[in-house]
């Protein structure tokens, strides 16, 4: 925050700089007034491994932003600003602030996340328009060619995705350094097949010289990193999410991507609000969803229920289902630290706040850890029903799932990550625009190579259909 | 800022001095306040293995360059240094990656010779091996690069004469379709002349290849076309200056020793004799101690910017881009001083005297996305009318279109009289260092170490360093554009050799992303046939090797863990 910016500066600007910057006044903000983020979160109090009654207290914040229904004082609005994720200007500004489609689009995060409860799924009313915020920015029709409509997707377990992808990635990277090495010592060229927990992800060949060939890589990003959120698999944590949907949905820009230090502007969207959110609020937003609770697996069932789930379940691996849908992945650590490893610039990194602006929030202090399964290895297994990969889900003549015209940061339009199945039975529709009703429906919509197995499935019987029905239905976020 | 806000604002006014950066920016006057990440550079080069300086009489108050390129297939930039009446000296590069700096001396009789005032790497014959090009108060030399960094006296089998000119300058090219670079050589003083040292500029020199395939490397240069006049250069560059796909040459003169002259630029088409742009043409007289020169696209239109080096204030010249694409006119006009480049006296100490500038390079060592520009700083021997203390200059670009100096802050500002210099990453972590070569003192050795922050040293921008191969012939791609696309943003760079001061580097190509975590790159290569889109992941090295569409990365070693 300059003072440099000050000198233009209007007296609303001032006024919203003396309230942010009183903020050791108790009694500066009151109930009554149009802001939700009442008081930053001071970030200096939450360092290193957050103690239990810490972590409580980041999460409560978290929840109340969550759940905030933002207003203009807090920033609501980017009347000179794109909802891309690399700071982007507007030409001039918008007709009108909200709009359903290239947004702003939503009061809340609950206002979409909701189903069953606050952190949840969304309905088709909720969907989203995705669109990259570079060329035509705005748009005004749900015309798949200027953006691609996608449903909202729970959260529940979404700390426990996170912590699987950076140690996927870790392994990957380790694997990767290794033939690298072996390379380099016997100056021949190397084929390693990459796997992790499990999962294949294609192969590398590594030449002598430490070139590194990725053509063959299997549903990943060229860079090894596992990129576990949005459908489509494209982004790596949920700092990042939660800064890209702040801009984008409500137009508030975290400091630490739209601040002065990579726009020379405090106030890059230009609405008069400057540092709209900063790294402690963003860090409480990030430690609540990361805390949410797994989905469960429904057992307070009637008998036939129960027995039907049992026979469905059986079906599913004998479909291959589970070939994508994997059960569960084994989780080496519950230590969530915030900042992550992965996240490049423009989200924030460890020690970019110096080592006191590290955290760790240990996830088996959340009562729900206990309810998490151990392999023989003393390894946590997250049920999440999914590989964290990349696959393709159409071809020509299954085409539902193929219905996206735009390609999203490099990864082709047919081409989506493998939908986690834990807590289905609580987040109808189904498919990643939303817009299928029933699990049938979405199962028949399985293309590409996930078309054998719906093959299969399309040739049982309806009973064996309904038992997988009656096992899927089982797995649901708990209210 | 006034009293009375900072009155108000008691906490605000605390975190902003808490920031170096934000302090330092403000207590300058001269341009606004710079609010993104500033470079820790620190001085290493004497345990990094590199003692070395630039020296000797009046020929050598010019000069002072040095060549960084890979010559062991490693892929780290290793250096050769101009030594004046010294030896010049080869420095293999040992670095261990984000480590500190380190090179090992590699002495030959080859490579350490005495009357060097500059070089520049080159692939003259199309193997697997960079060459050298070594300007020298006398008889230029080519050496041809071997495995290990060996190198062989080459004038005799690629039939060059050295000459026996005091050469300051050089370029190189490959026109259209030529197997082989074209190669230009600037010269100085005449020193024979009746009357010298003023007012007797010697000639430059053009020479194209001669495809020969009975020659020892397929390739002869031993007809040197004229360029006359010659005005004293000091920094020659081939750049396609109006995006016609052909190169001119541009040639900054140093205005202390011709009478006359003035800066040149020539047309060089192949099958006609040069020919100098004229007032007809467009082109208007301007006349300054021109030391340096570097290219950049500061505007992403496709039209090189250039900025010069001068004694008194630097110029960065853009072109009138209807005038230059309509009617190929080269109508310019000079900008820095709306761009707060000018860097006219110096930024620290309390000389009021004029700077004397002579490298000059464009890169972004913060990785914001946005040019910087490095002037290396020094007087030019004992001139009383310059300053003394002369500090190495580091305009950082700000997202307003402008430069603003920190090189005092970066950890720069030494008391040395800089001349050549490269700005190259030696210990590949992205991060880009600097090498300084300085008259009559030590080398100087900066090592990027992060950027500075209230919470100590912190991590910049995403950054792309991108390797372009071509299979047959000019191996290095010289000439190719390269597009690097973020978000609604393009940057431009163009594989070049020349320019600066003596000192050219060929490898990876450095592209700053500022936040972007990916750039979209197509690469328009020096026929002029463009790629596909290349899809990079930012932090990686990038190697592009042209035919085939897919890009590879490469990794540095990693260190051993202790």
């Amino acid at each position: 925050m300059t003072l440099y910016f000050l000198k233009g500066a209007n007296i609303k600007r001032i006024t919203w700089l003396l309230l942010i910057t009183a903020t050791a006044s108790a009694d500066s903000y009151q109930p009554w007034h149009d802001r939700t983020l009442a008081e930053p979160t001071d970030a200096s109090l939450f360092s290193g491994e957050l103690t239990k009654e810490q972590l409580d207290n980041l999460i409560s914040k978290g929840e109340q932003l969550f759940n905030a229904v933002f207003t203009t004082d807090d920033g609501v609005g980017r009347p000179m600003a794109t909802q891309a994720i690399i700071p982007t200007k507007r030409k001039r500004a918008p007709k009108n602030t909200f709009s359903r489609t290239a947004g702003l689009d939503a009061n809340a995060c609950a206002s979409c996340h909701n189903l069953p409860t606050i952190g949840g799924a969304g309905d088709f009313v909720a969907n989203v328009f995705v669109s990259e915020g570079f060329q035509l920015a705005d748009f005004d029709s749900t015309d798949p060619q200027f953006s691609n409509e996608r449903n909202t997707n729970h959260l529940f377990g979404a700390g426990l995705v996170e912590l699987l992808a950076r140690e996927m990635s870790a392994d990957l990277a380790r694997q990767r350094e290794q033939a690298l090495a072996q390379a380099r010592s016997t100056k021949e060229p190397v084929n390693i097949k990459l796997n992790s927990k499990g999962v294949n992800f294609g192969q590398l060949t590594i030449s002598a010289d430490g070139v590194v060939d990725t053509r063959k890589l299997d549903g990943i990003d060229t860079d090894l990193i596992v990129r576990p959120f949005s459908q489509k698999g494209v982004i790596t944590s949920l700092r990042q999410f939660t800064i890209n949907a702040l801009n984008h949905h409500h137009g508030i820009q975290a400091t630490e991507r739209f601040g002065e230090r990579w726009t020379g502007s405090n106030d890059f969207d230009e609405d008069s609000v400057v540092d709209e959110i900063q790294t402690g609020d963003v860090s409480a937003l990030v430690l609540w969803q990361a805390s949410l609770a797994p989905p469960t697996v429904k057992s307070d069932l009637p008998e036939n229920w129960i027995a039907a789930a049992e026979r469905g379940s059986k079906q599913f691996d004998d479909l291959n289902c589970n070939s994508c849908h994997k059960r569960s992945l084994p989780l080496d650590s519950l230590v969530f630290h915030d900042p992550g490893p992965l996240d490049a610039a423009g989200t924030l990194r460890t020690n970019e706040l110096g080592e006191n602006g590290n955290t760790a929030y240990n996830l088996a202090l959340m009562q729900w850890a206990d309810t998490l399964e151990k392999d023989e290895q003393g390894r946590w297994l997250v049920p999440l029903f999914g590989d964290l990969k990349r696959h393709v889900i159409a071809d020509t003549q299954v085409d539902t799932l193929g219905n996206e015209l735009l390609s999203q940061r490099f990864v082709e339009r047919n081409v989506f990550m493998t939908s986690e199945l834990w807590g289905i039975g609580s987040t109808a529709p189904y498919g990643h625009r939303g817009n299928l009703t029933t699990l049938n429906e979405v199962i028949e919509a399985h293309g590409g190579s996930a078309r054998a197995s719906r093959d299969k499935w399309l040739k049982l019987n309806d009973e064996t259909k309904s038992d997988i029905n009656a096992f899927l239905k089982t797995l649901v976020i708990e209210q | 800022m006034t009293f009375t806000v900072r009155g108000l604002l008691t906490g605000l006014t605390i975190v902003c001095c808490l920031s170096p950066i934000t302090a330092s920016a403000e207590t300058n006057g001269d341009h606004a306040a710079f609010l993104g990440d500033v470079p820790k550079y620190q001085e290493e080069a004497l345990q990094a293995g590199i003692n070395h300086a630039y020296a000797g009489p009046w020929e050598y108050f010019v000069g002072g360059g040095l060549a960084t390129f890979d010559c062991n297939a490693d892929r780290l930039p290793d250096v050769f240094i101009a030594g004046g009446v010294n030896e010049s000296a080869l420095y293999v590069n040992q670095s261990s990656t984000g480590g500190a700096l380190k090179f090992e001396r590699q002495n030959s009789p080859v490579t350490n010779i005495t009357r060097v005032t500059g070089a520049y790497p080159i692939n003259l014959d199309n193997d697997q091996w960079t060459d050298l090009v070594v300007l020298r108060v006398g008889e230029n030399r080519l050496l041809r690069g071997g495995p290990d960094c060996r190198f062989s006296n080459a004038n005799v089998s690629f039939g060059f004469d050295g000459g026996g000119a005091w050469t300051t300058a050089f370029s190189a090219n490959f026109n259209e379709n030529d197997s082989h670079p074209t190669l230009a050589f600037g010269n100085y003083v005449d020193r024979t002349a009746p009357g010298s040292p003023w007012g007797t500029c010697d000639d430059n020199i053009l020479l194209r290849p001669q495809v020969d395939e009975s020659a020892s490397h397929g390739v002869r240069y031993h007809d040197p076309i004229t360029l006359s006049p010659g005005h004293c250069a000091l920094s020659m560059l081939f750049t396609d200056w109006n995006k016609s796909g052909r190169d001119a040459l541009r040639i900054t003169n140093d205005r202390h020793y011709h009478r006359g002259g003035e800066e040149q630029l020539w047309d060089l088409y192949s099958g006609r004799y040069p020919r100098l742009y004229t007032r007809a043409d467009g082109w208007q007289s301007l006349v300054i101690w021109g030391m340096g020169i570097a290219e950049g696209d500061l505007n992403a239109d496709g039209f090189p910017e250039y900025v010069l080096t001068s004694m008194g204030d630097t110029k960065i010249q853009t072109v009138d881009v209807v005038q230059a694409s309509e009617e190929q006119r080269p109508v310019y006009e000079d900008i820095a001083y709306q761009l707060g480049a000018t860097a006219h006296r110096p930024y620290s100490g309390d000389d009021l005297k004029p700077s004397t500038g002579w490298h000059a390079e464009l890169a972004d060592v913060n990785n914001d996305g946005l040019l910087d520009l490095f002037i290396a700083k020094g007087n030019v021997e004992q001139m009383s009318d310059f300053a003394r203390y002369d500090p190495d200059n580091l305009l950082l670009g700000n997202h307003d279109g402008r430069f603003v100096e920190h090189g005092e802050t970066a950890g720069i500002a030494l008391n040395r009289r800089g001349r050549g210099a490269s700005i190259s990453d030696f210990n590949a972590d992205g991060l880009l260092d600097l090498i300084v070569v300085n008259r009559e003192e030590p080398v100087s050795l900066f090592r990027h170490t992060g950027f500075y922050s209230e919470h100590g040293t912190r991590l910049g921008g995403n950054w792309l360093a991108i390797e372009l191969n071509q299979p047959k012939t000019n191996r290095h791609a010289l000439g190719a554009r390269l597009a690097i696309k973020t978000g609604n943003k393009t940057q431009v760079r163009e594989v070049q050799l020349g320019g600066g001061h003596a000192s050219g580097q060929l490898g990876f190509i450095h592209v700053g992303l500022g936040v972007a975590e990916r750039a979209t790159v197509r690469i328009q290569w020096p026929d002029g046939e463009w790629s596909a889109a290349y899809r990079l992941f930012a932090n990686h090295f990038a190697v592009i090797s042209r035919g085939d569409e897919h890009v590879s990365y490469w990794y540095p070693e990693k260190p051993q863990e202790n």
